[in-house]
């Protein structure tokens, strides 16, 4: 009888075991899926056309470009508080050196890249070698950078720009896909790539797991977090470089804030802030989710000061269906 | 791995040292004091207390101050109050303390800032507000500045006139509860008072800013809405309507207008892709501010209020401003 009772339940945790893992990795589908749903029929004829699901990728985009950065350091167990600054900041360079008939035209798109892969890598420094905890590194970089955007630009939004530079976000491919949905493909191709196929990815994983016994197998722990901020810092500059090239212009106030749309996507994508574990597709949905409630809701005429109390109530109501998940 | 990070290490460090040249340009144009020639004035210091140093209308603002100081030959400290208004205060306070000749505020926020007014007043210290008037105007010396509400009536005016008076119209306003976005916003429905055929489709703000504005005229195009205008609050985000208007190919059927004459404005008027801006004499505004602080102080009358005009800017008078 008593070994019945153990056998039913041990059967009983796998089961529950089985479905807590479901919900887990597909738990934020069933979310997308109804926001999906609920906008399809509060808005047939605007929101499930096909042009404006293409719209909705284009303005998932930049943030989905710096979620994966963000994926990256948030699985490794840290957290980038300066990727908004840096999109300034380079968005800022990058247009500065695009004014027409002064520079080639790759001159602001390798400085973009340059500077925003190396604050990401001085963020890595202060976080693995001097042992800073990283939101305080990230968070004094954010502000040092976003002064940095303010001094380069004099204050000003920096516009003139050939349209060659219009072109990297603006152009088309095939007549239909946006650039900037290219870029934010390509990176989310070679960012689950880099998770999941390779030595480096399970390293990530292992030091956000555990950063002691990953030490103890032999894990060099501080050169995967200088890696993983400085492909933080560099997609922030691809970001930087894709914002000002799409709105035509260098803005030092542009990004403020998208740190925290970025890490939203990434926690709203089942990605735990604890670090060692989450995916990659996780995160694109969390970025499409996003895009999804920002875009259906501008079509709906929804009010922006309603639009942040939704929007933060998703981000609750997926996080806590994660740790629901993770609990059982 | 030890590949990968050593090139990415080179090509950062390269390129460190290659984009020196545009983080070290100095942006300090503006602060410090004076120097003049003219001993009894040179001591006379003035404080300008600007909401935020960080778009090209306040740059523009305090540049236009500190020129009239410097022709005066006086000595001007500009204090940066980042948007928060406890910050502004702190910064009257400093001034007063420190024994300033006179300050001028643009305010952060029409109520918060009375505080401040108030101790200057008690202290003996003139002060004025540029640019916004606030909640007790009258506790100022003066107030020097455009009347936001003229501006949104101009703005709207010239669009309602460019429709024939009928047709559908979006509003991409600033900041909710600032009083650009009030007053200006006051002005489109004065102006549309007298048009009972044109329509507010759209109402929404995007915070002064570009990428806001092109994300939620993106999204606005999607559903079909059969727009003749989008008049914006400011230029910033008039210029991210215009972008998502021409990626959709719309630019023949919406027009848009703007208010502020940034410099990317007016090329774009000029071209034909702006209908208009409307220009609030920055410039002008933050001149008779300095001009008018320095009377005050000086012991010369001035009005309590002194308003700068507003004016259109189109294709046909854009070369007048273009610099």
């Amino acid at each position: 009888m008593r070994r019945n009772s153990r056998e039913v339940g041990a059967v009983e945790q796998a089961k529950s075991l089985q479905s807590s893992r479901f919900m887990r990795e597909f738990g934020i589908l069933f979310v997308f899926a109804g926001v999906l749903g609920a906008l399809m029929l509060l808005s047939p004829g605007a929101f499930a056309r096909p042009a404006n699901l293409m719209n909705i990728i284009k303005q998932a985009s930049v943030n989905g470009i710096l979620a994966m950065g963000m994926m990256f350091v948030i699985i490794s167990g840290g957290i980038d508080l300066s990727v908004g600054s840096i999109v300034a900041l380079t968005g800022v360079v990058a247009a500065s050196f695009a004014h027409p008939g002064e520079y080639p035209f790759l001159v602001p798109v390798v400085l973009a890249l340059g500077l925003g892969a190396l604050i990401g890598l001085l963020n890595g420094v202060g976080v693995a070698y001097g042992n800073i905890p990283p939101f305080i590194v990230t968070l004094g970089m954010m502000t040092i950078v976003r002064g940095l955007a303010l001094i380069v630009s004099k204050g000003s939004p920096v516009f003139g720009v050939t349209a060659a530079f219009e072109n990297i976000a603006g152009a088309f491919v095939l007549e239909v896909v946006p650039l900037l949905v290219v870029y934010f493909l390509v990176v989310t191709g070679a960012s689950a790539f880099l998770l999941n196929k390779t030595v480096f990815g399970r390293r990530v994983y292992a030091v956000g797991g555990n950063e002691v016994s990953a030490r103890f197998s032999g894990i060099d722990v501080q050169r995967i977090r200088l890696a993983v901020y400085t492909i933080s810092g560099l997609l922030a500059g691809l970001a930087g470089l894709v914002l000002a090239s799409r709105t035509v212009s260098g803005n030092p106030t542009a990004g403020q804030s998208y740190e925290l749309d970025a890490i939203a996507a990434v926690i709203i994508g089942g990605v735990s802030m604890s670090g060692g574990s989450g995916k990659w597709y996780g995160t694109v949905i969390g970025a499409l989710l996003i895009a999804v409630i920002g875009n259906g809701l501008d079509i709906l005429n929804v009010s922006s000061h309603y639009q942040l109390v939704i929007k933060g109530a998703i981000i609750i109501f997926a996080v806590l269906l994660d740790m629901k998940g993770k609990r059982k | 791995m030890k590949g990968m990070l050593a090139v990415l290490l080179a090509l950062t460090l390269v390129l460190s040292a290659g984009c020196g040249n545009a983080t070290e340009q100095p942006a300090d144009s503006v602060g410090n004091g004076a120097e003049s020639r003219e001993a009894d004035l040179s001591d006379q210091r003035y404080a300008l207390l600007m909401s935020h140093m960080t778009n090209a209308f306040t740059m523009e603002m305090s540049g236009a101050v500190k020129a009239k100081a410097d022709e005066l030959g006086v000595q001007l400290t500009i204090f940066d109050g980042e948007h928060d208004v406890a910050k502004q205060i702190s910064q009257a306070e400093t001034a007063i303390t420190q024994g300033y000749a006179g300050i001028m505020v643009e305010p952060v926020s029409v109520d918060g800032i009375k505080p401040a007014v108030t101790a200057a007043k008690a202290a003996g210290i003139p002060i004025i507000t540029v640019n916004q008037r606030i909640t007790d105007q009258e506790l100022a010396d003066a107030y020097v500045g455009a009347n936001p509400v003229e501006g949104g009536e101009l703005e709207m005016r010239t669009a309602a006139e460019d429709m024939g008076g009928k047709g559908k119209v979006a509003f991409l306003l600033g900041p909710m509860g600032s009083d650009g976005q009030i007053g200006r916003t006051k002005g489109y429905y004065n102006i549309l008072g007298q048009y009972g055929d044109i329509e507010v489709v759209y109402e929404q703000t995007a915070n002064w800013k570009t990428d806001e504005a092109l994300k939620l005229v993106e999204n606005w195009l999607q559903t079909g809405a059969d727009l003749s205008a989008i008049v914006a609050n400011n230029d910033g985000m008039a210029m991210g309507a215009l972008k998502a208007v021409e990626d959709a190919r719309l630019q023949d059927k919406i027009k848009i207008y703007g208010l502020d004459a940034t410099p990317d404005a007016l090329a774009a008027v000029k071209e034909g892709r702006l209908a208009a801006t409307i220009s609030q004499s920055t410039t002008e505004q933050g001149m008779l501010g300095m001009e008018t602080i320095f009377k005050i102080a000086n012991g010369e009358e001035v009005p309590a209020e002194i308003i700068v005009h507003h004016t259109l800017i189109d294709k046909d008078n854009v070369g007048e401003y273009i610099k």
